[in-house]
């Protein structure tokens, strides 16, 4: 939780405290870009470009409140910029060892907890066909666990749009799973 | 059976994936960049005000500014009274501008005069527009009557100068007047 006061702290051009900020806001930036990109490298760059930028525009929020929600849609916009860069992939290759990796995940009684490379092996392959929407729907909304309103807000759709573009990852990764395992 | 099933493996991915939070490894590391990179930028945009300061910050100063703005101040004035004087200017001379056909000089007509003959014997000789004729045709016509009234101005002046031979071309006109049958 960032307290308010540090926020208001920052606005006023205080960077000491603004490494207190980053301390704070980079893990649940990097969570998300991390789960959008498929890459850790990648989603280290994100969130420093990411804390850059929040230091930059910080002055333009409204109230501290409001700081959590604005944060998250600029790293969502840096990642949507990212993947509109990357060269989207048409075909989803077969990845042999990531699809006996879910494979022995499902098959397996508990859950278990996936390394950094498993688990971007695994986001890779599940989400490489999503658009750049739903790829961010489905990180916030079944990895993050953020509600609808939320998401709404840090993408800036509608909460129609959300549900639609949830609809379809699920759809897209459900017939992915069908057709490979 | 298998929708369940497809469904069921759905949701253990999403619930591995959702247990399995990226591990940020070093993260004073991305603080420490992220730090840098803004008394970085800072730096540099320090530099950048400096020297924009050294070009322009002489506007600063208080009796220059107030001089600045008494300089624009006056520019506006006369500019405004320029605009209003040329405009005044112009509206008398578009009230001066009377044009009669006698004032076009033959021989020395230029090509604006041209034009404006041009204009009036259009303007007279179609009002119903039955006639119609080029340009060129009337420039023709023009041309012809200029010609005409250099080379009869002599004979004109003769004829002026002998009353017997005036009333002899009257008279000859006026009976050529009777034989023209009316139009």
């Amino acid at each position: 939780m960032i307290e308010k006061e540090l926020i208001e702290e920052c606005r006023k051009g205080d960077l000491r405290n603004f490494r207190k900020v980053v301390e704070k806001t980079t893990p649940m930036i990097f969570s998300i870009a991390f789960r959008m990109l498929g890459d850790e490298d990648t989603a280290r760059d994100i969130v420093q470009d990411t804390m850059v930028t929040i230091w930059q525009k910080l002055s333009r929020i409204k109230t501290a409140d409001s700081y959590k929600t604005w944060a998250y849609r600029v790293a969502v916009n840096k990642c949507y910029d990212h993947l509109r860069k990357q060269k989207r992939q048409k075909e989803n290759r077969y990845d042999d060892q990531a699809w006996a990796i879910i494979s022995n995940h499902i098959s397996e009684e508990g859950i278990t907890e996936l390394e950094n490379k498993e688990n971007a092996q695994i986001i890779n392959l599940l989400t490489n066909k999503l658009s750049p929407k739903q790829k961010a729907v489905f990180v916030l909304s079944e990895l993050e666990e953020m509600p609808a309103n939320e998401i709404a807000e840090i993408t800036s759709m509608t909460r129609s749009a959300v549900k639609a573009n949830l609809y379809y990852a699920r759809k897209n990764i459900e017939s992915l799973l069908q057709k490979y395992l | 059976m298998k929708m369940t099933s497809e469904n069921d493996g759905y949701k253990k991915i999403v619930e591995i994936l959702r247990n399995s939070k990226p591990d940020l490894i070093r993260p004073e590391e991305i603080g420490n960049e992220v730090i840098n990179k803004i008394q970085r930028e800072n730096q540099k945009s320090s530099g950048l005000s400096e020297f924009i300061e050294s070009l322009f910050g002489w506007v600063y100063v208080g009796w220059v500014r107030r001089s600045l703005v008494g300089a624009a101040v006056i520019l506006i004035a006369v500019f405004v009274y320029q605009q209003a004087f040329i405009f005044k200017q112009v509206k008398n001379i578009s009230k001066q501008v009377v044009i009669t056909g006698n004032e076009t000089a033959p021989g020395s007509s230029s090509a604006l005069d041209k034009r404006l003959t041009l204009y009036k014997i259009s303007s007279r000789l179609s009002p119903g527009g039955e006639i119609k004729f080029s340009e060129s045709q009337l420039e023709e016509l023009l041309d012809s009557y200029y010609d005409l009234q250099v080379k009869y101005k002599d004979l004109l002046r003769i004829i002026e100068e002998d009353p017997e031979m005036k009333n002899y071309i009257e008279n000859k006109l006026n009976q050529e007047k009777k034989y023209k049958p009316d139009i």
